[in-house]
């Protein structure tokens, strides 16, 4: 079983983001960048299921410039490969040029199973997993929990609005999109990620650049903030009739 | 005469039967410290002899628990005699005639005396009183242990008793009679008169029974020893002379090894920490002031050393070694140190408990086991400094509601360089007191500066964590800051930073002066900087670990108090013996497991037996947190009210103590 | 001008609410754009349950394969209809079908997407659409292409469509692809009390003065569909378990609705929700740093909010 693993940097939202109001245009350098938490899971959930079945798991990134922390920290955490695809590529390419990218090394590459988080913070333009499978035309599935490789077949459990879920089974190649991984993510101590730097290497492979579909982003804004709680006033019946519409308005009762 | 030479063989053959078992132990024990780390315990030679006669002869940390300590210090000494009367007995034997004289004799007799008493006291305090920290000991083993000091020093009485009716037929000399001086056996020699026993066969089966119980039995002990928890009788003095010497509060010390502090194996523990698994004596004095094992959870240190020892003998013996970290010594028991240091504060023969776990920790870390909530502040302080997931840019926020604005250390010089700290710097309920204390210094017209965002977390509590390299991170990152500031003396309120800069950071070069602010504060005090009016309260102080134990600064909060006209009772556990908050080693950011009642609560409890006290005051604001919330769960708010020793200096200086302080407790 | 395809999802023979949200929305777009509104739902309730929606058209898609959703065949079923439509616009849902098939069928088509998007507007005869990133610290506003794309919305963005339409009705035979099959579906447990996971959590706080007063609690949590946690004091009092616990030492949650009663918002605890989607406070103290955080707030005692609100929401 060969397993790819898909990881992306974000912007670390405990920082503030960097927004030049006056034109509505990201500052992409000015922002901190961290691995997304759900692509976090996928490679959690990878390393469970090489625990279990012996996988060979390879962590991938596209090389938007801040990927090597990343990708040696994923082989502290247990890893067996880190490929990074280089080409035309920043922290401002959408995520239809990271996929198209990541889609043609699938072609050349064989995998089983590729898991990636079922979504990332700045994924305007689609979820990378969803994209690449839909390129590959290979089945694939979001919200995704509970992996395990029985025989021939791939189980994994998807979940619905409600609690409700199902299981399905799967034939290789599959795309998957995580959800959370059965346990939370390990913790790569800085030593070890300091010896993978020293001990291991990230496999640099050229990607071709394809033109693909990219949106027309006029701006990005701030929404109007909220600041202080809204006081409802009254006696406690009031205040339940008013808390009960603000909840009905919301669609968070029936009503 | 056939007898003396039945007695000469028997005294020569069990001697080298029992030497050469005796030195293959040790021979199998040096073997192991060889293969162990190396670790540099052999400067310092003239304080390491006064240290170890101070602990040795005069029993400085034994005598801290008093019975024990004057039960133990009656056996040790019974020891030194032991030697006299090894002479004496085997010269009896070997060069028939030979005598100690009766001065001798009579010091042997006292101190025979002396020993049993120890031994009845001994018994008395594991049969009777059975104190809870012998829980888990080998029990057996003090009982054998005690049975052979008995049968010693009762045979040779016994012996000496019969010697002037043996001396004729078994040695063919007259011998002198006893002096009334050796009471014991003299005593016990007109008894043998009264019976009857004085006869030649009678007196040379008493005198023969007596020395086997003596000579042959100290030849047994000596093969016995090694085996046994006992082995400090060997190990004690020189574990104590190659004990840690400082700084006190350095955890690791250069050279660091490069394969990183993780303990996996035996291999990694240095050769002090092997030396340390053979001399506990399992009295499990560290166990007693263990804050976590007295919180109900499965941490006993005693125990650590004690599984340590065990999983060594086994793997000794050919069995297949056993990963040390969650294996020998369960995750749970590791998570659950504060690393406060008691436990090491608390050993007689100074074994070294925190570093061994830490370097556990360690393994486990690297393993990616972490209490998930402790992983989340571990890559905060990797990304923003800081343990609350805060921006770093919002690490100098507090200082908004001040009126006058601080200096930026780092594009000015200042005379004092305020190191923060992560909670003081960053959680809402002490950034009052942060301010608290700004305010005090501009009173008072103290020069003095933060490095803003400069500024990242010491590192302290990364360390104790076991995340070694983060700490090396966030000390190369505030040294790099502290290198571009000007300044004459660091101040900090937080111990842990204190700690950090003080002692940890020495190993990267960095040796400038570091205060705490309740140093700092008293040097204020004294040149006048403040007009204080007495506050008149009745009051208790809580020695923050990493203060007091790790540095020692025993005296500075206390005389700040006395300067503000507190009158301070203190606790039953103070200064050194100080009961920590629960909260260090990161364990404020770690889930409670199998808490039964909290350090933290056990505490504002043990304030609550002082008479008449209505203040609980702290000097670090991990206390704050810790005991605010204790305070409350507890139900105490009404009773005794918790505070900082800002707030203090503050109310006896006349600056208004904010609303939000009061509030809090 | 184009048509706007709407994906609609079925439960129980009737389209979803979040489906009737983007139903409203489509027909106002047509409107402006002059464009017809084709649905498509899926199995054989699919004809029935689209019948008498606000839509020009509807695509009722057939066949023992989309009897239950499989992510496989509906996209490739999708992919089918979008063929035959070439739609100026194809609304999908933000929920886990939508994320399915949002992406695959635009990378499929080799058309873009916009994903997230809580507005859309006509401009001219542009659409533009507005995204809600990062977790919602962030809109973008973004021109759609005249040609065809993609939206996946996020359910309650719109208000649900109540008008009714007749749309015609052609059916439409499901792809046949194999390599993915339904096991088995697994209902949510009773017992199941991880709080992270819950839309609706009704908090307690020391606020609560009482155990015994935690069935108030529990009434309006059952009556709400929610669950109910606690901040530290709570637990430390042992009334309820750690499971239970939100903030810095228990769990962190990002709920739809998070009803903070009688908490005062320790910092600790602000930590772990400060993040959900909408925050009603009730504590006496008008000034606790929960109300910093929280939406609405009032100073009304919780024993008192709590029987109301269960009451309300049980006369309905």
């Amino acid at each position: 079983m060969r397993i790819l693993v898909l990881s992306k940097s974000v912007p670390d939202l405990v920082e503030e983001l960097a927004l030049d109001e006056d034109n509505g245009e990201l500052l992409h350098d000015d922002m901190t960048y961290v691995p997304s938490e759900w692509d976090d899971h996928a490679l959690e959930e990878a390393l469970l299921l090489k625990e279990e079945v012996g996988a060979e798991v390879t962590v991938l990134a596209v090389d938007t410039g801040d990927v090597d922390n990343m990708l040696f920290t994923a082989l502290a955490k247990g890893a067996d490969h880190a490929v990074k695809l280089t080409g035309d590529f920043d922290l401002a390419t959408s995520n239809r040029k990271r996929a198209q990218a990541i889609a043609n090394y699938l072609r050349d590459n064989t995998f089983d199973l590729v898991l990636s988080g079922v979504q990332a913070i700045d994924d305007i333009d689609g979820q990378i997993p969803a994209i690449v499978a839909g390129l590959l035309e290979w089945p694939h599935a979001s919200v995704v929990t509970e992996v395990s490789i029985q025989g021939e077949q791939i189980h994994f459990r998807q979940e619905y609005g409600g609690g409700l879920q199902a299981e399905f089974s799967a034939q290789a190649p599959l795309v998957l999109g995580i959800q959370a991984a059965r346990k939370p993510p390990r913790y790569a101590s800085i030593a070890k990620v300091r010896q993978m730097m020293k001990s291991s290497t990230v496999d640099e492979i050229d990607a071709s650049a394809d033109t693909v579909p990219e949106l027309e982003i006029r701006r990005f804004f701030k929404p109007v903030a909220a600041g202080h709680a809204e006081m409802i006033e009254g006696d406690p019946e009031e205040v339940a009739d008013r808390i009960i519409t603000i909840l009905k308005e919301r669609k968070l009762v029936r009503g | 005469m056939a007898l003396r030479y039945v007695l000469m063989a028997a005294t020569v053959v069990l001697f080298v039967v029992a030497g050469a078992i005796f030195v293959g132990r040790f021979w199998n024990i040096y073997q192991v410290m060889r293969k162990s780390r190396a670790t540099i315990r052999t400067d310092q030679i003239g304080k390491r002899l006064i240290s170890t006669i101070e602990q040795v002869f005069a029993h400085k940390r034994m005598l801290k628990v008093r019975y024990s300590g004057v039960l133990h210090l009656f056996i040790f000494s019974g020891f030194v005699v032991l030697l006299i009367d090894v002479v004496g007995s085997i010269g009896q034997v070997f060069s028939p005639g030979f005598s100690i004289g009766p001065v001798l004799g009579m010091i042997v007799d006292i101190w025979v005396g002396l020993v049993l008493i120890g031994v009845a006291m001994a018994v008395y305090q594991r049969a009777v009183i059975k104190p809870e920290r012998y829980h888990g000991s080998d029990e057996t083993d003090g009982y054998i242990i005690l049975s052979i000091i008995t049968c010693i020093v009762v045979g040779i009485v016994v012996h000496e008793s019969f010697y002037p009716y043996a001396a004729g037929p078994i040695f063919g000399v007259k011998a002198v009679a006893l002096s009334p001086m050796e009471f014991l056996a003299y005593g016990l020699s007109r008894i043998w008169v009264s019976l009857g026993w004085t006869g030649a066969t009678a007196a040379s089966i008493g005198y023969a029974v007596g020395y086997t119980m003596d000579i042959l039995m100290i030849w047994v002990f000596l093969a016995y020893l090694p085996y046994s928890k006992h082995l400090h009788v060997f190990l004690a003095i020189p574990n104590i002379f190659v004990r840690k010497m400082g700084p006190h509060g350095e955890l690791v010390t250069a050279p660091v090894p490069e394969e990183g502090i993780a303990i996996r194996s035996f291999r990694d523990l240095s050769w002090k920490d092997v030396l340390d698994l053979y001399t506990c004596t399992e009295c499990g004095r560290c166990q007693a002031v263990c804050p976590a094992h007295a919180a109900g959870q499965p941490l006993s240190p005693k125990m650590v050393i004690l599984e340590l020892r065990e999983a060594l003998k086994k793997e000794l013996s050919g069995e297949p070694p056993i990963p040390l970290a969650g294996g020998v010594v369960s995750q749970e028991e590791l998570w659950a140190c504060t690393t406060c240091g008691a436990c090491m504060e608390a050993c007689p023969v100074f074994i070294e408990h925190v570093p061994k776990i830490v370097g556990m920790r360690a393994a486990l870390l690297e393993d990616g086991e972490i209490d998930k909530t402790a992983q989340k502040v571990l890559v905060g302080w990797d990304r923003q400094g800081n343990s609350f997931g805060q921006p770093l840019k919002k690490r100098p926020g507090w200082t908004k509601g001040l009126e006058i604005s601080i200096k930026d250390a780092r594009r000015e010089p200042v005379d004092w360089l305020w190191f923060v700290g992560d909670f003081a710097s960053y959680d809402p309920r002490i950034q009052d007191l942060t301010r608290l204390v700004a305010r005090l210094l501009q009173q008072a017209n103290v020069d003095f500066g933060i490095l803003y965002d400069g500024e990242s977390n010491s590192g302290n509590d990364a360390l104790r964590i076991g995340e070694f390299g983060l700490f090396e991170a966030l000390a190369q990152k505030n040294l790099e800051k502290l290198q571009e500031a000007e300044y004459n003396m660091i101040f900090t309120t937080d111990p842990h930073s204190l700690n950090a800069l003080k002692n940890e950071y020495g190993k990267y070069g960095f040796h400038r002066p570091v205060k705490h602010y309740t140093e700092a504060f008293v040097d204020l005090i004294d040149q006048r900087k403040f007009d204080l009016k007495p506050l008149g309260i009745r009051a208790t102080y809580h020695d923050p670990c990493y203060l007091g134990r790790w540095n020692r600064i025993f005296d500075a909060p206390r005389e700040l108090m006395k300067r503000v006209g507190v009158d301070l009772v203190e606790m039953p556990r103070h200064g050194e013996n100080s009961f920590c908050c629960g909260a260090g080693g990161g364990r404020i950011w770690m889930e409670e497991v199998g808490i039964k009642e909290r350090p933290a609560d056990q505490r504002i409890r043990e304030a609550l037996t002082l008479e008449g006290v209505t203040h609980f005051v702290m000097a670090c604001p991990k206390d704050v947190a810790m005991f605010t919330a204790a305070v409350a769960s507890t139900g105490n708010e009404g009773r005794l009210k918790v505070v900082d020793m800002a707030e203090l200096l503050a109310e006896a200086a006349g600056l208004g103590v904010p609303d939000t302080l009061v509030a809090a407790r | 001008m184009g048509s706007i395809l709407v994906v609609t999802e079925i439960l129980g023979g009737n389209i979803s609410d979040t489906s009737r949200e983007l139903l409203s929305k489509a027909r106002e777009l047509s409107q402006a754009l002059s464009g017809e509104v084709v649905a498509v739902g899926f199995g054989s309730q699919a004809a029935q349950a689209l019948a008498h929606i606000d839509a020009d058209r509807a695509i009722a898609v057939t066949g023992q394969a989309v009897e239950q959703y499989l992510p496989l065949v509906y996209e490739r079923s999708l992919l089918q209809a979008l063929e035959q439509e070439s739609p100026q616009l194809t609304m999908v849902a933000n929920t886990t079908m939508g994320l399915d098939l949002g992406a695959g069928v635009a990378a499929g088509r080799g058309v873009p997407l916009v994903a997230y998007c809580n507005a859309l507007t006509v401009d001219g005869d542009e659409i533009v659409a507005q995204s809600q990133v990062f977790a919602g610290k962030l809109l973008a506003e973004v021109v759609l292409p005249r040609e065809e794309a993609v939206v996946t919305i996020l359910p309650g963005s719109f208000p649900a469509s109540m008008v009714e339409g007749h749309p015609t009705i052609t059916a439409m035979e499901a792809a046949s692809v194999p390599g993915m099959a339904l096991i088995q579906i697994l209902a949510p447990e009773k017992s199941d009390v991880d709080i992270t996971r819950a839309d609706i959590l009704v908090s307690v706080g020391r606020g609560i003065q009482d155990p015994e007063n935690l069935t108030l609690a529990d009434e309006l949590a059952e009556a709400i569909g929610g669950v109910v946690s606690c901040s530290r004091p709570v637990v430390d009092a042992g009334w309820l378990p750690k499971a239970r616990q939100v903030g810095k030492s228990g769990q962190t949650v990002k709920p739809k609705l998070y009803l903070a009663l009688g908490i005062s918002g320790a910092p600790e605890h602000l930590q772990g929700m400060k993040d959900a989607d909408l925050i009603i406070a009730a504590n006496t103290d008008e000034s606790a740093s929960i109300m910093d955080v929280a939406h609405y707030g009032t100073t009304v005692d919780i024993l008192d909010l709590m029987p109301a609100l269960t009451e309300r929401l049980r006369g309905e």
